[in-house]
């Protein structure tokens, strides 16, 4: 499939210049290069701007609840392990109210591809605060500026044991379809964080900010190298941080089974005669 | 009408006691007897105060009893709980207990201590070795014990309990002269806990998917199938909070398994907005939902039935769902069947209504049928091979205002399952006209669900002067006062929501009729009331953290009818 095909039909209601846009295609490039069919793609999604991806690319789609894309794409991939998972959520979504789960998702090593939009702001509620944004900040829901420290996605994942980690930008979309084709080839959990700016409340962090210091890695770096590179909020490296080997979490449960049928009990009835 | 006979055994926590009901339960069915063991606990590990009391007669019993025959005491702590009178047998280590002074009751002088140091056995068995006595003193068999007693331990420490066990026996007489019984089908009764009921249940109806967070009184349900995984091939999670263990089930149900969760009230509130979802994307699941007295943390190990209007009204939003409020183990076994091939028939969330009095007390079954169910997946898309990439009109009606489910990974099925209001294929879309469509399409289910509930009904005598109405495990308490005052009969609710309310109308009108709730605000009959405009005027409530005990319904009767 071409990756036009993709399309559902349905045209897009981001901003005008909205980096989900580069989002969006870069999955259907990398779908289609890796011609996944549709019916075998369930994409889920959190609630938010990126959220609305579902709409738009050619799918199993469930759209979740906010913050809660992790327990429902790990139920979907352990009911059916044949099924490409693919989520996407803001880092509202997935940092702020859904950062246990997270975690969590982490820790178990699902083998579903985890895309976050970085924008550092609350795009669709109109611009609150994000967990990725820089202290001082000021957003309407921080009018004297942030004074929670800010969450590192990148070191927070490398920290909990994440098997794949990577980091995009939208305005290197060829760079981004490729880190996408990589976390869906990864068996396992993969986080890619995009810098997606929001063109309309956020604030500085525009394209210009991005182009100014996004650098592509050449190679994957150390493990210390991938905390410090991580760390650096003036040089924004992108690329994969880190990725190692671990059994994903469906392939650890041998009792997964899709066939649904009435049961003989007998034997569970007897045990208590 | 026969005696029935209460046992009762107590001690701190740590000391055997909540092991020792399921043993005793069996030697009694194996006599003939049939039985009905409750039990309390507080919520800790070890100290405090845990008892359990085993109800047995010559017919079924199924209700706890204030009054005790014989008492076990393991511990001083227990004469600060219990009471007794002239009568009560109170077998215990008297050399050994300090505040035994005083007590009612016929003193019952068992040196514990001293048979268990004799055996070389550890502190633990002088529960079996007060067992065997308290058999002794009722009369039953010892050989029947014993092979009880050897089948109930595993590997070696069986045989060191059959010798407590027979130790104890050996200490005491036959004190009470029981009524012989020859009952072979006690002896083939089944008896376990409504949890296990359930858990088996949702085993028979063919569950695929199971994921929740532990929460005291529903944890066993997740115990037990995570025990079973394996052998009948269910996925169960320990999930990192409720919200993420309904939302797990729902992703499954989504991906095509037979989903389920459990909880109690804390961990349903964590599970509301899963629980809409689940009703806007018409994903089927059912919740085994056991109730404990609230609100917040409450009294986590006892029993309430205070969620039956939260369960009405859980989550934001107007949506139908269904809730079963079995009372006994064939109920729960039965209901739990029932409650997956609704759910997915109707793809709606079903509630399995449960209480820590049903979840975690000893029943005895009479009627779990081994081959009670089919399986009814309800409308589910084929596949177009043709065009597999084609999109599918999910959320379109085919029947009954029920659409058609379309699983991932089927061919030309696509859709969206859209936590946004969504059109026929689940496209997010906010009209009006398709708002109104799809709000009164899920809602065209009403009445097909509520015909497939089951219908409440009247227990006892038609023409009695006294009705109570009541749901749940109630049904058992009033059954057991039944046996002892026939001058009421009950209207019993097996499930609440959704019902045929003109016939049940019919049912209440021209009775005098008494609310029998384990609850302070009598919410059955608000809902009665809202759904019929009748309100009944009378209650009878109960929200201590116990059940009601047999004899204050029997109480209440008298002087109701005085």
């Amino acid at each position: 499939m071409k990756p036009v095909e993709y399309n559902t039909g349905k045209v897009p209601n981001w901003c005008p210049g909205c980096g989900n846009f580069a989002i969006w295609n870069s999955i259907k490039k990398a779908l289609s290069n890796l011609e996944i069919e549709p019916h075998k793609l369930a994409l889920v999604s959190g609630i938010g701007c990126s959220g609305k991806m579902v709409n738009y690319v050619r799918s199993y789609a469930l759209q979740t609840l906010h913050g809660r894309t992790m327990p429902v794409a790990t139920g979907i991939k352990l009911a059916n392990p044949d099924m490409t998972v693919l989520v996407n959520g803001g880092d509202g979504d997935g940092y702020g109210m859904g950062v246990g789960h997270l975690i969590h998702a982490i820790r178990r090593n699902i083998n579903v591809t985890y895309i976050v939009h970085h924008n550092k702001v609350y795009g669709l509620t109109t611009g609150q605060a994000a967990p990725t944004s820089p202290e001082g900040t000021i957003t309407k829901s921080t009018p004297f500026g942030v004074v929670d420290a800010t969450i590192n996605p990148l070191i927070l994942a490398m920290a909990a044991g994440a098997t794949f980690v990577a980091r995009g930008y939208t305005g290197e979309s060829e760079h981004l379809t490729d880190l996408i084709m990589q976390g869906i080839n990864h068996k396992g959990f993969a986080l890619i964080d995009v810098f997606q700016p929001c063109v309309t409340f956020g604030g500085q962090y525009k394209y210009e900010y991005y182009d100014q210091r996004v650098v592509k890695m050449d190679k994957m770096p150390s493990h210390d190298e991938a905390v410090a590179l991580a760390a650096d909020q003036e040089k924004l490296s992108i690329g994969l941080y880190s990725q190692y080997e671990r059994a994903p979490y469906e392939a650890r449960h041998p009792e997964i089974s899709r066939t649904v049928e009435m049961k003989d009990v007998s034997k569970l009835i007897e045990a208590y005669i | 009408m026969e005696k029935t006979f209460v046992w009762k055994v107590g001690g701190p926590a740590g000391f055997g006691i909540t092991t020792l009901g399921p043993v005793f339960a069996k030697i009694l069915k194996d006599c003939g007897y049939f039985i009905h063991g409750y039990l309390e606990y507080p919520s800790l590990i070890r100290g405090g105060y845990n008892s359990y009391q085993m109800v047995f007669g010559k017919t079924p019993v199924t209700a706890p009893k204030k009054r005790i025959d014989l008492y076990i005491a393991l511990d001083d702590v227990c004469f600060e709980r219990e009471t007794f009178d002239d009568d009560t047998i109170v077998i215990g280590d008297f050399d050994n207990l300090k505040k035994a002074d005083g007590i009612k009751g016929v003193k019952v002088n068992v040196p514990l201590k001293k048979i268990v140091e004799d055996l070389n056995g550890k502190d633990i068995m002088r529960n079996t070795a007060a067992l065997g006595a308290s058999v002794a003193a009722l009369g039953l068999p010892e050989d029947v014990m014993a092979a009880v007693v050897a089948a109930s331990y595993p590997g070696k420490i069986s045989k060191p309990n059959v010798d407590a066990a027979q130790a104890g026996f050996s200490h005491c007489k036959p004190m009470i002269k029981l009524e012989k019984t020859d009952n072979g089908s006690c002896k083939k009764a089944p008896v376990m806990t409504g949890n296990e009921a359930v858990s088996i249940g949702a085993i028979r109806a063919g569950v695929t998917f199971f994921s929740t967070y532990p929460m005291t009184p529903a944890s066993s349900i997740l115990h037990y199938l995570a025990k079973e995984a394996r052998d009948y091939h269910v996925t169960v999670k320990h999930a990192e909070d409720e919200i993420a263990g309904i939302l797990m089930a729902i992703g499954a149900a989504h991906a095509g398994a037979r989903a389920m969760t459990g909880t109690s009230g804390g961990g349903f509130a964590l599970m509301n907005e899963g629980f809409g979802l689940a009703a806007i994307t018409e994903i089927p699941i059912v919740v085994a939902l056991s109730q404990r007295p609230g609100p917040a943390t409450g009294m986590p190990t006892w029993t309430e039935q205070a969620d039956l209007q939260y369960a009405l009204h859980a989550s934001q939003g107007e949506f139908l769902r269904a809730i079963y409020s079995p009372a006994d183990l064939d109920e729960a076994y039965k209901f739990t069947i029932d409650a997956f091939n609704l759910a997915e028939k109707y793809q709606i969330p079903v509630i399995v209504l449960l209480d820590k009095f049903l979840s975690e007390s000893h029943f005895m079954a009479h009627d779990m049928d081994t081959n009670y169910g089919t399986m009814d997946r309800g409308l589910i898309f084929k596949g177009n091979p043709e065009k597999p990439y084609e999109h599918f009109k999910r959320y379109e009606e085919t029947e009954n205002g029920v659409p058609t489910r379309s699983i991932p990974g089927t061919p030309g099925g696509l859709f969206v399952a859209g936590s946004n209001e969504h059109d026929k294929t689940g496209f997010v879309i906010d009209s009006a006209d398709n708002r109104v469509y799809q709000t009164d399409r899920r809602f065209k289910k009403q009445p097909f669900v509520a015909a497939e509930m089951p219908h409440p009904y009247l227990i006892g005598k038609e023409d009695a002067p006294l009705t109570f109405v009541c749901f749940g495990s109630m049904k058992q308490v009033l059954l057991e006062a039944m046996k002892y005052d026939d001058r009421f009969n009950f209207i019993y609710f097996p499930a609440v929501h959704p019902l045929e309310w003109e016939k049940i109308a019919d049912l209440l009108k021209g009775r005098n009729l008494v609310a029998f709730e384990n609850n302070k605000t009598a919410q059955l009959r608000a809902l009665i009331a809202e759904n019929t405009g009748i309100y009944i005027q009378k209650t009878c409530l109960k929200y201590d953290g116990r059940p009601f005990f047999t004899e204050e319904v029997v109480e209440y009767v008298g002087e109701a009818l005085k």
